[in-house]
């Protein structure tokens, strides 16, 4: 059974289509990455999902069940900026979050008990939260998002902002979590290769789904493979009549795919002395498919 | 839904004492406010009440006791309003930082959210009035005790019906609010402007008839009138006990808003509750209707 299924969702405000007619699925256990500039409808559509906006027309279920009060306890959703209460401490806002899924002191003990070896609560529990780091402060976050052990969990472009290290830290955690706990991840991002590592993408534009398949599948359909070539002459390239440009001390190449690099390799192995070979990013995907440069 | 809301009443009130730049002022300032009438305008009532009993003998402790309870009424009638305002600033806080977002992706509907916000805004409203009551009443023994047992107990539910007003108006008007710099326009205007048209800094007696009567389509009028009866009523009839005869004592009681004129006629306190009361009543109608209005609203 799939975990998120979309059909036909319209959403409507006035003459403006935020979302026009979307439909996908997203399926138990899935990583799942949803892709779209500002304005492509990504939030209007987790905001139906939350059961936050109604929507205008079409069909949306979470765990089989169309959107109600009861769906909402099947996910969990950690928003782009902290929102939990910066005066109080973590666990007071966990515990007032648990009471809203009517979660008494003794199921709130032994969750936390649960969650705090995942997202060394430990040490941050009885601290404000409007004292905590970046980092700290995502893992409060995640802890309210998954304090009522949902199936689904929404991450709302859970990295904007956070420094390189802190953006590893959520993302190891969310590792771990998919490991552990075996939860569906729903991940909204503008960077893209965050979005590498997901077993489904669907890129969203102008409140229209513009591709939907595994990242592989959408690189080998959008992106194009390099091959940069070291310590060769500028001669030498010239003879294999292949577009190139200059890029530090090298030579890159633009290939269809990988298979016309193993073609070129074993047809001239003597200028592949030093050289590497890279696939095409999720950054060329998301530029290809909506004509518009994601973040990277 | 009784453990969500009793959990959100607890957090509101929280996130609000927690909150020391609110808190604290809000605690300080009717207790500055009532620093700031005695010292500046303790003699400006003082000589009001002499003028009104203008031929007669009064004695200091008489003027004394009644001139504290009409600063002690004016100044819980204006917290009762001014600090419910305050108080709601925790829902637009919620909106403006994003937790109320985090609250309607749990099982929680938009009404339960909107009854936590209103009880919790009342709870802490009180407990600040009260706060100025109990420092109110301190002033009011030094000066001169004539509050007899039932008048006590009526002030505390004059306050506390008061406050409901106060509390359901500000829900109102801060559910529209949507941003920080908006609720601090707001509370700024109502702080300078409620004491003035609710009759708690200058009697409406004292105004032209047209103005009287038109406040006196402002249902917190009533609330600061009851106030005023309750907290000076035991004073002024106590005059009667230093030879003042009842023309004089009733006059004192219209001039003191203590019993409040609508269109020439005196105003009778069932009818000062009633008023006070459906207002509350209809503006928590309103508050109701609003939420309805918020949880369909896509």
């Amino acid at each position: 059974m799939n975990s998120i299924e979309i059909r036909h969702l319209k959403k409507y405000y006035g003459e403006v289509k935020a979302v026009d007619d979307i439909s996908f699925s997203v399926g138990e256990g899935e990583f799942f990455a949803f892709l779209g500039v500002n304005g492509a409808g990504k939030s209007t559509t987790i905001s139906v999902l939350c059961g936050k906006t109604e929507k205008t027309d079409g069909v949306v279920r979470i765990g089989g069940r169309e959107i109600d009060s009861d769906t909402k306890r099947m996910l969990g959703v950690v928003f782009q900026e902290s929102v939990l209460d910066k005066s109080l401490s973590v666990l007071e806002n966990l515990s007032c979050r648990a009471a809203l899924y009517g979660m008494d002191k003794t199921a709130l003990e032994k969750r936390l008990s649960e969650l705090s070896p995942l997202l060394s609560l430990g040490e941050i529990l009885k601290r404000p939260v409007g004292k905590l780091s970046g980092g700290q402060k995502r893992r409060a976050d995640i802890a309210r998002a998954l304090i009522h052990s949902p199936r689904i969990l929404i991450l709302d472009e859970p990295t904007t902002g956070l420094d390189p290290k802190t953006r590893k830290q959520v993302w190891d955690t969310v590792g771990k979590l998919r490991k552990m706990q075996h939860i569906t991840v729903f991940l909204t991002t503008h960077y893209m290769e965050e979005a590498a590592d997901a077993d489904h993408v669907v890129i969203l534009d102008g409140g229209k789904i513009k591709a939907d398949d595994t990242p592989l599948d959408l690189k080998n359909r959008y992106a194009f493979d390099a091959i940069t070539l070291y310590h060769v002459g500028e001669a030498a390239l010239k003879n294999l009549s292949l577009p190139y440009e200059r890029v530090g001390e090298g030579f890159r190449i633009r290939l269809k795919d990988t298979s016309e690099a193993t073609e070129l390799i074993l047809k001239h192995p003597t200028l592949f002395s030093d050289y590497e070979v890279k696939k095409g990013g999720m950054d060329e995907v998301f530029l290809a498919v909506t004509g518009k440069k994601g973040e990277v | 839904m009784k453990l969500q809301l009793i959990s959100l009443v607890k957090r509101n009130c929280k996130v609000f004492f927690k909150d020391k730049g609110v808190f604290f002022p809000s605690l300080l300032s009717p207790l500055i406010l009532l620093f700031l009438f005695i010292a500046f305008l303790g003699n400006v009532y003082r000589d009001s009440v002499r003028s009104v009993a203008e031929g007669f003998e009064l004695s200091g402790g008489l003027v004394e006791s009644i001139a504290s309870g009409w600063l002690v009424s004016s100044l819980v009638s204006v917290c009762a309003v001014t600090i419910a305002f305050t108080a709601n600033t925790v829902m637009v806080q919620d909106k403006v930082s994003g937790v109320r977002d985090d609250f309607l992706v749990s099982p929680v509907s938009e009404r339960t959210l909107a009854l936590s916000y209103f009880i919790a805004t009342y709870l802490v409203t009180a407990l600040m009035c009260f706060v100025a009551l109990g420092a109110g009443f301190i002033y009011m023994a030094a000066a001169g005790w004539h509050l007899s047992a039932p008048d006590f107990f009526l002030a505390v539910a004059d306050l506390l019906l008061l406050i409901l007003f106060g509390t359901a108006l500000s829900s109102i008007i801060c559910s529209f609010v949507r941003s920080q710099g908006g609720v601090t326009a707001i509370e700024a205007t109502v702080s300078a402007a409620y004491g003035f048209i609710c009759g708690a800094y200058m009697p409406l007696s004292s105004l032209t008839s047209w103005l009287r009567d038109l406040l006196m389509f402002l249902p917190g009028t009533y609330g600061t009138g009851l106030l005023h009866l309750h907290l000076m009523g035991g004073a002024i009839d106590a005059m009667a006990e230093e030879g003042i005869p009842y023309a004089v004592i009733e006059g004192m009681k219209r001039g003191f808003d203590c019993t409040l004129e609508f269109f020439g006629s005196a105003v009778p306190v069932w009818a000062c509750y009633l008023v006070l009361a459906a207002a509350g009543a209809i503006l928590l109608g309103v508050c109701v209707a609003l939420n309805f209005r918020h949880g369909r609203k896509g």
